[in-house]
């Protein structure tokens, strides 16, 4: 008996060795560990944490590691992802709020500390109880000590950041805002505390003030605080009444000014742009580009003798820029000046700056902003294809689809043969939906191993363009037949499931696709082109409707790089020649893709309203669909193997469970 | 006729190829544009010469790519810049079709957290890479790769889409990380930096693993934050016994770091009534540091007492008394921050010379007038002074009875920044002369307020403290590795190319360079630190021969054994060799050396070996710690022996070393 008893738990232990993935990596990176070869463990306890991502016990051992070696935020980044995976591991939370602390996360490091003082156990409760304290008294005798010093001395700007600063890591954003707004206006050459101030008032509830102060600071200020602020900000380009509002918060901001300036010129504000430029050109009268802004504007409207002057100015600027002085010399009808190529790399010109900043807006979603800038490199070099390109995808993002196949359209001309194909395709794209027709043909022909047959499935369907209205009219014409002509037996009244062996020509009407979601619903007849012993007549009305949803995530067929993918289908269709019944049919799959070549589970159930067995069963089992370059795009072929099971068994002439091999080609394209 | 640039060209592609595997001792520049090229490459211990890295620039980027290529293909390290014929023949080419990349933010492989922001914006073109090509940095928002190496054969080309910039630091940090990278790693190292070192930042760390690590990134002491053991507790004190355990035996040394009138946090928390005081009166908790009032005598007498026991409970080499002056860097201007105004100070200055000095500030009568400032300000730098003196004074009785302590003054500096007497009542004038009554190292400390300054500042400070003292020896420099306060670029913290430019200067200048502190150096920098520490005057390779000349002492890498100036050379550790000052020539040698010196943490003034060991003299601070292959036989200093033993501590000072092994030395 004690043998069998030992023999059990090495079957236990053996199956358990197997069956944990990340079994033998952990064992050599504990092996790695205690040789004190840090580099290899943590190597082999990250390679563990993939192969097991939700053990929290490896988590703690790779940030153990990374302690041995002095890296206490990754071992941070470790007991945070552990926190997350097991919320109620009030150690791990301890070892993060603690490793937090001494990273430079106070603030994070209080919370949970406070967490876990009430929330713990009593062992973990004592440990976070006395770490709140150990973090939270300095905090709060600091913040008294310096507003006690601000009593006496209220401009006093270290105190004010001091204070700030404390209050922040304790949470208290409105006592923080406050003292960073203090400081700011105390020295408001210290942009960097511009960027504080935005946050805190972002943590306040102050969006918009938060906006204004992360605006000024990301425009104008030293390079890294206008980075810093510029990854704060939200992800699209501001709106006026925030320029406005950066301005009143930073009046002397210039080029705040002067790109509110410009972007209400490119409004058709000239008005209130021209008041923005007259405002620098009295502020900062330095600023060149502003005055010759201003300048051109009074020409245009006839203001010559109010222009001179500025011109001239400008003109006589030494180092004003090439590219603006040779501007000014054109408007005033002066003859460029001859200059040698530069050799390095030469300041940024007014151009290149249009480019610099179309291209930062539109990577960082302002993409109103990136249109406008781009349309001005446009101006400025008409046959900058990638610009075209640009223009396309940020007009085809602002829903001007009509101006984005114009652009695309162009960059279809561009000698980049890159540039070219990409344009190609957005147009290819983008060009059906503003056809007043649109046909859409699919076709799925397949064999069953199951019926021994082959059937095929097909619609030609033409959508009819009707402007705004939400739902658009089409004619159908669906192909449900097979090769044998039919697969009809006895007594099996409703195997028109299976092959139709008609032509069902219908008029219907469909929602847009929203979200994956459709809804449609059509009417017409079926033209059987065999006469069946189930259906006496040839052609019979028809009545169809229901709702889809389709998804797919991941990488799928041909992604470049590989990885999961999952599929779902869901339909609801009412059928009135299937027995006036409602069917509901999920499809899913889920599985690997590399290139042009998916490996997949199916799990598919159908059922209907009316419980009929043949419209009862559920199939699960595996597959595979490829293509390759050569076939058309939207081509793929799939063999699945599918295990199957009727869950309705009355009335069902053959066995409940079964095996089917199917394979299949799917082809669809619009025109 | 060949044009003088062909000829030019032709020489340098004929000079010594050294493999790219090798370890670097030379950089040279083909062209006529070097750029900041020579004060990148010589940050790292690189001297000029032929052979090594080899930046082709200008002229030479234009001619004959073929010839460079083969140059490459056989072991050759090249750095090319931007768009060239000789870049396009390795692969390099400006992609002119699309438009450049407004390029001001940066990430770099070997630190993708670091934000790496230039101070300008510039158009840089988009570039095509050879498919093998490593891109070490990128822009940061587009991808568009600026720095890129390709291993070729047996060499390598570093290429950068536009030049590192006039000062070689304001561009690319990580130049010559990529460059070890390909295989072109400085091969000349220095280990004779102090490092600063606070356990909260090291609390779990394996110590002998960092020890191990310190001691090759050139780390020769540590000076250990005190405040964190002033007060005994168990497990701290068990922590600093292993840290220091772990030091010795790597030939580090372990100072105590004080940092008075900060004491400890428990001190702070028990004598409330012995606290300084602010200008605004209150208790004087400024950032970290929690100011206790040493004018009162019995506070003066506890943390006496307590630093002697201190230096009882521990195993230290040295002391380091820093920092002791008053507060703030914003001086009189901000009463919040200024010290000293506890009572003992206000009434021995109302005694001196008639009047409160807090009138000086709030509503007090004083406030303008500008007499009555200048009086109290220099009183309160001559009260520094006096202060420095007496707790220098408490350290000769702590060293008394332990006479291999070591002793460091650190100091602020107010000779570059002369605005510091006033700010901090820091006088360097008035402290120096105590050098010739004390033997202790003064060690200059970078005011905040220069930290944005470049590496060139270290010879103008050292320039301006040799008038104060006669003991150049004696001074020492501080370079705080931390993230500033001011608008730099390219990084907050200096890392990469500025830390090696700021530690090869600062080592060029100054007898002992020391890094606050060793948690802040970035993990990038480690492997280099000590090579950047490196100040050859010159190396020359002729044959198997390699000539070495430095003003300090150096390791030359070797895997074999070698000779210097023609006999075997016992100061080996496997890897590298390690020189006392002077010229030298060295060549491989054969035969088995019967005793070796693998690390020595003192400053070696001559190695002699003998036929049966070895002698040495050195000069040490502190207690100097050496580590032998073996236990020798017999070790001798100055004629008396010792206990050997193959970790072994020798006495501070200048002293005489001889180390006998059983067997005799045998030539082949």
């Amino acid at each position: 008996m004690r043998y069998v008893g030992f023999a059990l738990l090495c079957a236990v232990s053996s199956a358990a060795q197997t069956a944990d993935p990340a079994y033998a990596v952990l064992d050599k990176a504990y092996e790695r560990q205690r040789a004190r070869d840090y580099d290899a463990a943590i190597a082999g306890f990250g390679r563990a944490a993939e192969l097991a991502p939700k053990r929290v016990d490896i988590r703690k051992n790779l940030a153990y590691a990374w302690l041995k070696i002095g890296e206490p935020e990754a071992a941070r980044d470790q007991f945070a992802e552990a926190m997350r995976l097991d919320p109620n591991d009030h150690h791990v939370a301890l070892e993060f709020a603690f490793l937090a602390n001494e990273t430079g996360q106070q603030r994070v490091a209080r919370l949970v500390f406070d967490r876990v003082r009430t929330t713990g156990d009593a062992a973990t409760r004592a440990t976070a109880e006395q770490a709140f304290q150990n973090v939270d008294r300095p905090l709060a005798e600091g913040i008294a000590r310096w507003q006690q010093a601000l009593q006496g001395a209220p401009e006093n700007f270290s105190a004010h950041e001091e204070l700030a600063r404390l209050a922040e890591q304790r949470n208290d954003w409105a006592l923080a805002a406050n003292h960073y707004d203090a400081a700011w206006r105390i020295k408001p050459t210290e942009r960097r505390l511009l960027v504080d101030l935005g946050r805190a008032w972002k943590e306040t509830g102050r969006a918009e003030q938060s906006i204004a102060a992360l605006l000024a600071a990301s425009r104008g200020a030293e390079a890294r605080t206008a980075e810093t602020a510029r990854l704060l900000l939200p992800a699209r380009y501001p709106y006026v009444y925030e320029f406005r509002a950066a301005i009143a918060l930073d009046p002397p901001n210039v080029d705040l000014r002067r790109e509110l300036a410009y972007l209400l010129l490119e409004m058709g504000e000239k008005p209130q742009a021209e008041s923005e430029f007259k405002q620098i050109a009295k502020d900062s009268p330095d600023d060149m580009m502003s005055s010759a802004q201003l300048a051109f504007l009074l020409m245009k409207r006839g203001e010559t003798a109010a222009a001179r002057p500025l011109l001239d100015k400008v003109l006589a600027t030494a180092n004003v820029d090439e590219e603006l002085a040779d501007r000014v010399r054109s408007a005033l009808q002066m003859p460029k000046v001859l200059r040698r190529r530069e050799e390095t790399l030469k300041p940024r010109d007014a151009n290149a700056e249009a480019r610099d900043l179309a291209e930062k807006s539109y990577k960082a979603g302002y993409l109103k902003d990136a249109l406008k800038y781009l349309t001005i490199v446009h101006e400025n070099d008409p046959l900058d294809y990638d610009v075209m390109l640009k223009l396309g995808f940020t007009s085809n993002m602002l829903k001007q689809d009509r101006q984005a196949l114009d652009w695309f359209k162009l960059a279809r001309y561009s000698p980049d043969p890159s540039i070219a194909g990409e344009a190609q395709r957005a147009y290819r794209g983008l060009q059906p939906q503003f056809q007043r027709f649109r046909t859409t043909t699919w076709m799925l022909p397949f064999f069953s191993s199951r019926w021994n047959n082959a059937f095929t499935y097909g619609q030609v369907k033409t959508e009819i363009r009707t402007g705004a209205l939400p739902l658009r009219p089409y004619l159908s014409m669906r192909f449900v037949g097979d090769a044998r002509g039919s697969v009809n037996q006895p007594n099996q009244p409703f195997s028109q499931y299976l092959s139709e062996t008609a032509f069902i020509l219908g008029a219907g009407v469909a929602t847009p696709v929203y979200r994956g979601v459709m809804g449609w619903g059509e009417a017409g007849a079926a033209v059987s082109y065999l006469r069946r012993t189930d259906q006496p007549k040839r052609m019979r009305p028809d009545y169809r409707g229901g709702i889809s949803f389709t998804r797919a995530r991941g990488r799928l067929l041909g992604a470049e790089s590989p990885g999961a993918f999952v599929e779902n289908h869901e339909d609801g269709v009412f059928v009135s020649r299937f027995n006036n019944t409602m069917l509901f049919y999920t499809q899913n799959k889920i599985g690997y893709t590399r290139g042009d070549v998916q490996f997949y589970w199916n799990a598919n159930l159908t059922t209907d309203a009316r419980r009929q067995y043949w419209a009862n069963f559920g199939e699960t089992g595996p597959g595979v669909r490829f293509r390759w370059a050569k076939l058309p795009p939207a081509l793929a072929i799939s063999v699945d193997l599918v295990r199957g099971f009727y869950m309705i068994n009355k009335g069902n002439p053959r066995r409940p469970n079964y095996y089917d091999v199917r394979a299949g080609v799917w082809y669809a394209f619009t025109r | 006729m060949p044009s003088p640039v062909s000829c030019a060209l032709l020489f340098t592609l004929m000079a010594a190829v050294a493999p790219a595997a090798a370890p670097m001792f030379h950089y040279q520049i083909a062209g006529d544009r070097p750029g900041a090229w020579p004060r990148i490459l010589s940050s790292a211990g690189l001297v000029r010469g032929s052979g090594g890295v080899t930046v082709v620039s200008g002229t030479a980027a234009a001619q004959d790519p073929g010839a460079w290529l083969k140059r490459a293909e056989e072991g050759g390290v090249l750095i090319l810049e931007g768009e060239s014929p000789v870049a396009e023949a390795f692969g390099f080419i400006a992609d002119r079709a699309r438009r450049a990349v407004p390029t001001r933010s940066l990430t770099d492989s070997h630190n993708p957290k670091l934000s790496i922001v230039w101070e300008r914006t510039l158009d840089v073109p988009r570039y095509k890479l050879p498919e093998k090509a490593i891109v070490f940095t990128r822009e940061r928002w587009d991808g568009a790769p600026l720095m890129a190496g390709l291993k070729l054969g047996a060499g390598a080309a570093l290429w950068l889409a536009i030049s590192p910039g006039e000062k070689g630091q304001e561009r690319f940090p990580y130049v010559m990380q990529a460059l070890a990278d390909l295989g072109a790693r400085p091969g000349l190292e220095s280990r004779e930096l102090w490092a600063f070192f606070d356990a909260s930042y090291r609390s779990r760390v394996d110590l002998d693993y960092f020890a191990e690590r310190w001691r090759r990134s050139g780390i020769a002491a540590l000076h250990v934050a005190a405040w964190h053991f002033f007060d005994a507790d168990p497990q701290k004190d068990e922590y600093l016994r292993r840290l220091i355990e772990a030091c010795h035996r790597q030939a580090i040394q372990v100072y105590a770091w004080l940092e008075f009138p900060h004491v400890s946090e428990k001190f702070w928390n028990d004598h409330p009534d012995w606290r300084e005081k602010t200008a605004i009166g209150q208790d004087a908790h400024l950032d970290w540091r929690r100011l206790m009032n040493l004018r009162h005598p019995d506070c003066a007498k506890a943390v006496a007492a307590g630093t002697h026991r201190l230096f009882e409970r521990f195993d230290w080499d040295g002391i380091n008394l820093a920092e002791l002056y008053f507060e703030s860097l914003e001086g009189i201007a901000n009463p919040a921050r200024f010290t000293p105004m506890n009572a003992e100070v206000r009434r021995e200055f109302n005694a001196a010379h008639g009047f409160d000095p807090l009138s000086l500030f709030g509503a007090g009568d004083r406030v303008r007038d500008a007499a009555a400032q200048r009086l109290f300000l220099d009183w309160r730098a001559d009260l520094a002074r006096r202060m420095q003196e007496d707790w220098i004074g408490e350290m000769e009785r702590v060293r008394a009875a332990r006479p291999h302590l070591g002793l460091v003054l650190t100091h602020v500096d107010d000779r570059y920044d002369t605005r510091m007497r006033d700010l901090i009542g820091a006088d360097a004038s008035r402290l120096l002369p105590l050098l010739s009554k004390h033997d202790f190292t003064f060690l200059i400390e970078d005011p905040a307020t220069v930290w944005h300054l470049g590496p060139d500042r270290y010879p103008e400070i050292a320039r301006r403290y040799e008038p104060l003292t006669p003991r150049t020896d004696k001074l020492a420099i501080d370079i705080n590795i931390v993230e500033r306060y001011q608008d730099v670029y390219p990084t907050k913290q200096q890392t990469g190319t500025e830390l090696f430019q700021l530690v090869n200067m600062a080592s060029r200048a100054f007898a002992r360079v020391a890094l606050y502190f060793e948690n802040s150096i970035l993990n990038p920098d480690v492997p280099l630190l000590a090579a950047s520490a490196a100040a050859p005057d010159r190396v020359e390779r002729s044959g198997r021969r390699i000539i070495v000349e430095s003003r300090r002492s150096l390791g030359v890498p070797s895997a074999t054994p070698m000779t210097v100036n023609g006999r075997l050379w016992p100061f080996w550790d496997g890897s590298m060799l390690w020189l006392p000052a002077g010229a030298h020539s060295l060549e491989p040698g054969g035969g088995k050396l019967p005793v070796r010196l693998l690390d020595f943490n003192a400053k070696l003034k001559s190695l002699d070996p003998l036929a049966n060991g070895f002698e040495f003299s050195y000069a040490s601070d502190a207690r100097a710690w050496a580590v032998f292959d073996a236990a020798p036989a017999r070790v001798e200093v100055d004629e008396k022996p010792v206990t050997p033993g193959m970790h072994m501590a020798f006495p501070r000072g200048q002293h005489l070393v001889r180390v006998m092994a059983s067997k005799a030395l045998r030539a082949d």
